[in-house]
């Protein structure tokens, strides 16, 4: 949604760079369609300081969008011929790209700068915000530091009352001179003490929301911040207590889902910079990161962001298709089957059996441990009928130290299945994982499909199974091979070259967006696409609705 | 959460968990801490073995008053050569560590509180000091007593940011600790006066064995002939001067005084940026509020377009 804009930054980027020492090579990057389409790009300077574009009812919005997504299509399709002419003379976005990563061979430390250079500079923070777990770490690690809850656990009831709008005061549990007197103060504007600073977040906001007083609160709802008191202190707190960083001293990247709207970016940029004084910032479209990820596998050959991100979590699959690193909104589709169906189907499974144990969380661990991808369910149960081996015992242990063994059998392969078949645990979204990609592909410009096709990356905690890549490559590619040769019999006789259909499966599939952020995060180039306090001070919080694209072939 | 912890969470909880027996796999991280530390902790030759390696800006200034001791001291058998790139580092084998699981909890802390080790030897050092001259000034009263002995130690000056420093004084009757503080933000110095100013009041107020604080934007006297000292006149930087009486220097509470002396800055930063999360959670409630009488309110005579059966549009005044 932002791509159009995100187009025109690039040009500022380019432009403002210019005067801070960029070399010629970088200049040389700048698409080369921005200034020469007078329709719509106005002076860059101008379009920074200018108004946002309105945004005050839902249908302006709907229809901003569309103009939006109209000229971001133009832009895509320009971009693809022009790169395609362009790299036959200078092949210049590989060796950029080369410069900007490691192989895939190299670990990530081999390329970073040694310490001494480094002394001045301290690694930036990538933090990862996501409806269900929050991924923390420092730029340059292949693992995130701290991965925990995206809850926090404030004093008081759990629910809507710690919701900004509600005015509806919190029951105080003690009259306790913190309160200050105010005893069972409604809203934190009464409580004059430092009862603001009594919560928890991670994994001891679920301790401490067992135990009487406190609520559990979630400010992240599908993707994006709802409550921004919450997130405000559940950031201060990772920053201070966990990661134990000085935001003035640090550039931080966070992530954003596709269709963010640009005032949460604004809001982000507010906290961060006003409240913590952040040095610089990023924000990156986790679909995007994901592809960034995804260039750790040996399969990826030119590193492009062009590619169909499969994103698989807890709550919801995205499937979002992403052109030269700017999402195409309208194409994007969501999948009500994520990893708590599958627990939850697990589960049902072992409820009908009447196994000893069938909790959720023992569903939980024979998911994680036992399922993966078969090719065909039929051949995979006479396989299982004929080799008892194939059926596992899972042992489950007690609180209390007794230990229960489960039976695993079907659910091996029949609990992953229901992305494949989603009629065996849902009856009302019935539409299979490849079917959906194949759409949501056949709806993008058509310019881009055979990348789209080419780099499908796979991200998320559900997209784990084993074999997960290898069936859903053989059903794309079925659906796609018999839609050409619908198309060869219709035209009579022409024959077409085929259509690469590739998915990626990598190794840092599981906090892709987190990895992505961690690998371009620590290029040397990186702090030169964040906004500095400076920037955000001379131009206001709508600053950040605009980044030049990072990692992609136009920046650098 | 009002205070904030001394060691560093996630060097404890990695090594809590590769020391509670989980099977070993490679580490490499760099981790981040206040001031401008980082660590690194890895396992460069077989994943039994960790490494983890520190680096301080203020490192010279440590060595100088004896680093080098309260790490040898503290860490023993563990430390280890110096990773290249980095001030010190030290080794745990995972075969040859402590049987039970407290003494391996108590390890994991330990190597958490790398920096905060580091960082106290100047303290140390100054509280030795301390004792010293307590014990010489006994001997004379105070009018005898000789130059030294009166005017107390040198001024340690450790550089531990790059535009601030901790210097820190001793002298037979307290040990001074002076931080200097700068704001590159106008709305962070005002928070700063004002927290700093609950400080000094602390005192005067409730609790009354808290060491003196004072607050001022030109160097203290202690600070005279101190090489590196500027007094800019523009009041950017501030100096918040600690006095740490006798009661405070008993070598009992040496350890939880450097510790908690240690955080001040980090604990000052934080909490100016707390209360900045505090107004701002208030003026979105007062935001909301208003927004709320805004939606209740009504005009009292709203024009109302009406439609006759034939399609024609009129207006009414509406009651």
């Amino acid at each position: 949604m932002n791509n159009k804009r995100t187009h025109a930054t690039n040009a500022t980027a380019a432009a403002s760079q210019g005067d801070s020492g960029m070399t010629s090579e970088t200049k040389l990057a700048r698409p080369v369609n921005c200034n020469k389409r007078g329709v719509n790009w106005q002076p860059a300077r101008r379009r920074l300081a200018g108004p946002s574009p309105p945004l005050h009812s839902p249908s302006r919005i709907v229809r901003w969008h569309c103009w939006e997504l109209r000229n971001q299509a133009r832009n895509v399709i320009r971009n693809v011929h022009r790169r395609r002419h362009r790299r036959h003379r200078i092949p210049r976005a590989r060796h950029l790209h080369e410069s900007l990563l490691p192989l895939p061979s190299v670990s990530l430390r081999a390329v970073r700068r040694p310490p001494s250079i480094m002394a001045n500079q301290t690694p930036a923070v990538v933090m990862d915000n996501g409806t269900g777990f929050s991924k923390l770490g420092f730029a340059g690690n292949d693992s995130p530091s701290f991965v925990f809850p995206t809850a926090i656990a404030t004093k008081g009831p759990a629910g809507g009352a710690g919701g900004s709008g509600s005015g509806r005061p919190a029951v105080g549990n003690k009259p306790s001179f913190l309160t200050g007197g105010a005893g069972s103060g409604g809203h934190l504007s009464s409580k004059r003490g430092t009862e603001d600073l009594d919560f928890f977040i991670g994994d001891e906001a679920i301790a401490a929301s067992g135990g009487p007083g406190y609520g559990l609160h979630y400010p992240i709802r599908h993707g994006q911040i709802e409550n921004w008191d919450h997130m405000e202190r559940f950031w201060s707190n990772s920053i201070f207590k966990y990661l134990r960083v000085e935001p003035e001293d640090h550039y931080f990247l966070l992530t954003e889902p596709p269709l963010n709207p640009p005032e949460n970016r604004e809001n982000t940029a507010e906290i961060f910079f006003e409240s913590f004084n952040c040095a610089g910032m990023y924000i990156a479209v986790q679909a995007v990161l994901a592809l960034a990820a995804s260039w750790t596998s040996s399969k990826v050959q030119d590193r492009s962001l062009t590619g169909t991100v499969i994103d698989s979590g807890d709550g919801v699959t995205h499937v979002i298709p992403v052109a030269e690193g700017y999402v195409i909104g309208s194409s994007i589709k969501s999948i009500p089957i994520a990893g708590r169906d599958i627990t939850y189907f697990v589960q049902s499974l072992l409820r009908d059996r009447g196994e000893a144990d069938s909790s959720l969380k023992t569903a939980q661990e024979i998911k994680e441990e036992y399922c993966y991808v078969c090719p065909d369910i039929v051949k995979e149960f006479s396989k299982y009928d004929r080799d008892r081996s194939r059926f596992a015992k899972h042992v489950v242990t007690h609180p209390n130290g007794r230990q229960v063994s489960v039976d695993v059998g079907y659910e091996r392969f029949l609990a992953p299945e229901i992305f494949f078949n989603p009629e065996i645990y849902s009856s009302d979204f019935l539409t299979p994982l490849p079917t959906v990609v194949d759409g949501v592909i056949q709806q993008s410009p058509i310019d881009v499909r055979r990348g789209l096709y080419k780099n499908i990356v796979l991200s998320g905690g559900s997209t784990l199974y084993k074999d997960f890549g290898r069936r859903l490559q053989r059903d794309i590619k079925q659906l796609v091979d018999a839609r050409i040769r619908a198309s060869e019999v219709r035209s009579g006789g022409a024959r077409s070259g085929g259509l690469d259909v590739q998915v990626i499966t990598h190794k840092r599939q599981r906090h892709g967006p987190w990895f992505g952020g961690s690998l371009l995060g620590q290029t040397p180039e990186f702090r030169s696409y964040c906004h500095t306090k400076a920037e955000y001070q001379e131009y206001g919080p709508s600053i950040v609705r605009r980044f030049a694209l990072l990692g992609g072939p136009g920046g650098a | 959460m009002l205070l904030l912890d001394y060691q560093n969470v996630l060097i404890q909880s990695v090594l809590t968990e590769r020391f509670s027996g989980a099977p070993p796999a490679s580490i490499d991280q760099t981790v981040s801490d206040f001031d401008g530390v980082t660590f690194h902790i890895s396992t460069p030759e077989t994943k039994t073995q960790i490494l983890l390696s520190i680096q301080i800006r203020c490192f010279q200034d440590l060595v100088q008053y004896g680093a080098e001791e309260v790490l040898q001291r503290e860490y023993g058998q563990y430390v280890a050569p110096v990773e290249p790139g980095f001030d010190f580092s030290v080794m745990v084998d995972l075969e040859n560590i402590p049987e039970t699981k407290e003494e391996r909890d108590a390890l994991a802390l330990k190597f958490a509180l790398l920096k905060r080790n580091a960082m106290a030897a100047p303290f140390e050092q100054a509280y030795q000091e301390h004792y010293q001259l307590r014990e010489e000034a006994s001997k004379f009263t105070s009018e005898e007593a000789p130059q030294g002995v009166q005017e107390g130690g040198q001024v340690k000056a450790i550089h531990y940011r790059e535009e601030e420093a901790i210097y820190l004084k001793a002298s037979h009757d307290r040990v001074t600790v002076i931080f200097s503080t700068v704001f590159r933000e106008e709305t962070d110095r005002v928070f700063g006066k004002v927290f700093i100013q609950e400080f000094v009041d602390a005192r005067r107020r409730a609790i009354q064995n808290a060491p003196q604080v004072l607050f001022r934007n030109d160097p203290p006297l202690e600070l005279q002939d101190v090489p590196g000292v500027r007094n800019t006149g523009t009041g950017e930087i501030g100096y918040v001067t600690f006095v740490l009486f006798p009661r405070h220097l008993t070598p009992q509470r040496m350890a939880d005084v450097i510790s908690h002396i240690q955080t001040f800055r980090d604990y000052f930063h934080y909490h100016i940026k707390a209360s900045k999360a505090y107004i701002h959670s208030r003026m979105r409630k007062r935001t909301a509020d208003f927004l709320q009488v805004l939606r209740r309110a009504r005009p009292e005579n709203e024009e109302k377009e009406r439609k006759t059966a034939s399609g024609r549009t009129f207006k009414v005044q509406g009651n």
